[in-house]
C-alpha cells in the first residue's frame, strides 16, 4: 500500500519535472517568435551597423537558438535568470520580490478559502434541497462563476473603496507601513479572488454531501437516532471530501492565472502584473524569468493537490 | 432528452440565442456607428439618443456593447469549436483505440496541461501581435486537453458495452461503429463541451481585452471597454457596468443550460 503511494508520487514527480522542462523549453520558443531580433530591439532604429554587431556578440545572438537556450537554462540553474533589458539590471530580484508579494497574496486567499467554500458548501447541505436557502446559496454561486474576476474586482473597488472609502482602491503593498496597512490594502484583492473561487468548490461540496446524505448508512445512521450534526460531520462529511480536495485543488491551479488579472486590477506589485507589463515592454529575459517562474509554481500545485488527494482518498489508490 | 431539459436550461438557450440574433442584426438595430466620437459629448448619462450614455471619448455605450458581442459570441464559438471539434476527434479516437498510442497523447496532454493557459496565451499574443484569428486559434487549442479527456472518458464508458461490441462482431467498418453507435451516446457530452468551452473562452478573451492584448481595434471588445472605463468610473459607471452585465449574463446563461443538459443525462443514465 505506501510502496504503491510512494510509487505514484515518484512517477508524480518525475512528470512534474518534465513538464518543466518542456515548459521552459516553450517559453523560450515563444520569446524567439518575437519579429526583430534583441540587438535591434535595444538599440532602436537608428542604431548602427557595428554596435549592433557588437550588441549581437555581447548577447550571442549569432548561436543558433538551442544553443542560446542550453545557456539560459544552465544560467537558470546557478540562480541567473540574466539581465533585464529595460532597468539594465539583473532579473533574479525582480522576480524574487514581486514573486514574494505574489506568494502572501494568493496564501491569503487560499487560506481564506478552503475554510469559507466547504463550511458554505456544509452550510448549504445542511438545509432543505431545493428549499429558499438553497435556491439562493445556488443563485450566489452561479452569479460568482459567472461574473469574470475583473468584473468583481471592478465593481468591489468602485463601492467599497471609491463610493464608501474604506479600502485604497490600489493595493500599494510596497507602500505600505505596518501590518495593519498592508492588511487593509490585501483584503479588497483576496475578497475578489475568494468570489471567483467559492462558487465552484461550494457546488461541489453541496452535490456531493447531497449524494451521501442520500445513502443508505446515512439513512441508518439517522435511523439510529444519532443527532443530525453528528451525522452531518462525522458519517457524511468524510466521504463528501474528496470532490471538494479535487475542486479546491483545481482552484489553486486556476489562482496561478486569476492572480495575473487581479494584480493588474488592484496595480498590486506581483509577478503576474511584472509579466504583463514585461511581454508588452518585449523584455524577454523578464518575461522568460517571470513565466517559468509562475509556471513552476502552477506545476507544484498540481503535484502537490494530487499528493493529497492519494493521501487523503486511499479509495482512488485501488483502482 | 430535449422534453426533460429543466426550465432553467430553457432559459438559458433562449438568451444565447437571443445574444446572437442581436449580434447578427447589430448594424441595423446599433443607433451609431461604434466608433462615431461625438465630440464634446463625454460621459453623457443615459438619454434618449444615447441609451446606456457615452464612454471617455464620446462614443455610444450602446452601439459599442451591440458590436462587441458579435466580437465576442464570434472569437468565444470559434474557439469552442476548435476546441470540441479536436478534442472530440481525438478522444474518441484514444477511447476506442486505447493502448500505447492513448497512453502516449494522454501523457504529452498531461505536459501541456501543466503551462497555466493565461500564460501561454499572453506569451504567444504578446510575441506574434494580436490579432483575432491568433486569440481563436490559441484559446481553442488551449482547451482541446480538457476537451480530450472528457470525451475520452465518455467513450471509454460506452466503448465495452454490448452494443459496441456486437457492432464490431457484425463486422462494421470502424467508421460506421463511430458514426451509429459511438456518437449518439457521446453528443450529449460534446453538448455539454461545447456550452462550457464557450463560457470559459467568453471570459478568456475578454479577459485578454482587458490585459490589453484583445483584438485589436476598431473592434469593440466588452474586456477593452471595461478596461477603458475603469479609470474613469468616477465619471460615468455606464461604460463599465454595460459590457460587464452584458458578459455575465452571456456566462451565466452558458452555464445554466449546461447544467440543465449535464442533469437530464444523469437522469437518463439512471
Amino acid at each position: 500500500m505506501t510502496r504503491a503511494l510512494l510509487r505514484l508520487i515518484g512517477a508524480r514527480l518525475l512528470l512534474s519535472g518534465l513538464s518543466l522542462l518542456a515548459v521552459s523549453a516553450i517559453v523560450f520558443a515563444v520569446m524567439e517568435a518575437l519579429p526583430g531580433d534583441t540587438a535591434q530591439r535595444l538599440l532602436g532604429r537608428d542604431a548602427t551597423v557595428q554596435a549592433l554587431a557588437v550588441l549581437r556578440a555581447q548577447l550571442h545572438l549569432e548561436q543558433p537558438a538551442w544553443a542560446r537556450y542550453g545557456d539560459w537554462l544552465g544560467g537558470v540553474l546557478h540562480g541567473d535568470f540574466g539581465t533585464s533589458l529595460v532597468a539594465r539590471r539583473p532579473v533574479l530580484p525582480y522576480i524574487a520580490g514581486h514573486f514574494g508579494y505574489s506568494l502572501l497574496l494568493g496564501g491569503l486567499a487560499l487560506a481564506l478559502h478552503i475554510p469559507l467554500s466547504v463550511s458554505l458548501g456544509l452550510f448549504g447541505a445542511a438545509t432543505r434541497r431545493d428549499g429558499p436557502i438553497d435556491a439562493m446559496i445556488s443563485a450566489v454561486a452561479l452569479l460568482g462563476m459567472s461574473a469574470p474576476e475583473f468584473v468583481i474586482g471592478i465593481f468591489l473597488v468602485s463601492i467599497l473603496a471609491t463610493t464608501l472609502g474604506w479600502f485604497p482602491p490600489l493595493a500599494l503593498i510596497d507602500q505600505a507601513h505596518g501590518p495593519l496597512e498592508v492588511a487593509r490594502t490585501l483584503l479588497l484583492p483576496v475578497l475578489t479572488l475568494n468570489f471567483a473561487m467559492t462558487a465552484y468548490v461550494l457546488r461541489q461540496t453541496r452535490n456531493a454531501m447531497f449524494d451521501v446524505l442520500r445513502s443508505d448508512y446515512v439513512r441508518l445512521a439517522v435511523l439510529r437516532g444519532l443527532p443530525p450534526r453528528h451525522v452531518l460531520l462525522r458519517h457524511a462529511l468524510p466521504n463528501a471530501l474528496a470532490p471538494a480536495i479535487n475542486a479546491i485543488a483545481l482552484n489553486a491551479g486556476w489562482l496561478v492565472g486569476g492572480i495575473v488579472v487581479v494584480e493588474v486590477v488592484f496595480n498590486y506589485p506581483g509577478l503576474g502584473r511584472l509579466l504583463v507589463e514585461s511581454i508588452s515592454f518585449h523584455d524577454v529575459p523578464m518575461v522568460l524569468g517571470a513565466a517559468l517562474v509562475l509556471s513552476a509554481t502552477y506545476i507544484a500545485i498540481n503535484l502537490a493537490a494530487d499528493v493529497a488527494l492519494m493521501l487523503l482518498t486511499p479509495k482512488l489508490l485501488v483502482r | 432528452m430535449a422534453r426533460r431539459l429543466p426550465r432553467t436550461a430553457w432559459f438559458g438557450a433562449a438568451v444565447v440565442v437571443a445574444y446572437a440574433v442581436l449580434s447578427v442584426a447589430a448594424p441595423w438595430l446599433a443607433p451609431h456607428a461604434p466608433d462615431e466620437v461625438f465630440v464634446g459629448g463625454t460621459f453623457e448619462p443615459p438619454s434618449a439618443e444615447f441609451w446606456l450614455g457615452t464612454d471617455n471619448l464620446g462614443r455610444d455605450v450602446l452601439s459599442r456593447v451591440l458590436y462587441g458581442g458579435r466580437t465576442v459570441l464570434l472569437l468565444a464559438g470559434s474557439a469552442s469549436a476548435i476546441s470540441v471539434a479536436v478534442g472530440g476527434i481525438l478522444g474518441m479516437f484514444l477511447g476506442l483505440r486505447r493502448g500505447v498510442v492513448d497512453q502516449a497523447v494522454m501523457r504529452l496532454l498531461d505536459v501541456a496541461m501543466s503551462v497555466p493557459p493565461i500564460i501561454f496565451a499572453l506569451l504567444l499574443i504578446g510575441a506574434l501581435g494580436p490579432s483575432a484569428p491568433l486569440i481563436v486559434l490559441v484559446v481553442g487549442l488551449l482547451f482541446v486537453p480538457n476537451v480530450t479527456r472528457v470525451i475520452r472518458a465518455a467513450t471509454l464508458s460506452v466503448a465495452g458495452e454490448d452494443f459496441i461490441l456486437a457492432a464490431r462482431a457484425r463486422g462494421e467498418s470502424r467508421a460506421a461503429i463511430v458514426l451509429r453507435e459511438l456518437l449518439p451516446n457521446v453528443a450529449g457530452a460534446l453538448i455539454t463541451e461545447v456550452s462550457i468551452r464557450t463560457g470559459f473562452a467568453a471570459i478568456f478573451i475578454s479577459g485578454l481585452g482587458f490585459l490589453g492584448f484583445g483584438p485589436p481595434p476598431p473592434a469593440p471588445d466588452w474586456g477593452i471597454m471595461i478596461n477603458e472605463g475603469r479609470s474613469t468610473i468616477d465619471a460615468s459607471v455606464w461604460p463599465v457596468v454595460a459590457p460587464a452585465v452584458c458578459l455575465a449574463l452571456l456566462v451565466m446563461s452558458l452555464n445554466l443550460f449546461t447544467d440543465g443538459v449535464g442533469r437530464a443525462i444523469d437522469r437518463t443514465a439512471r
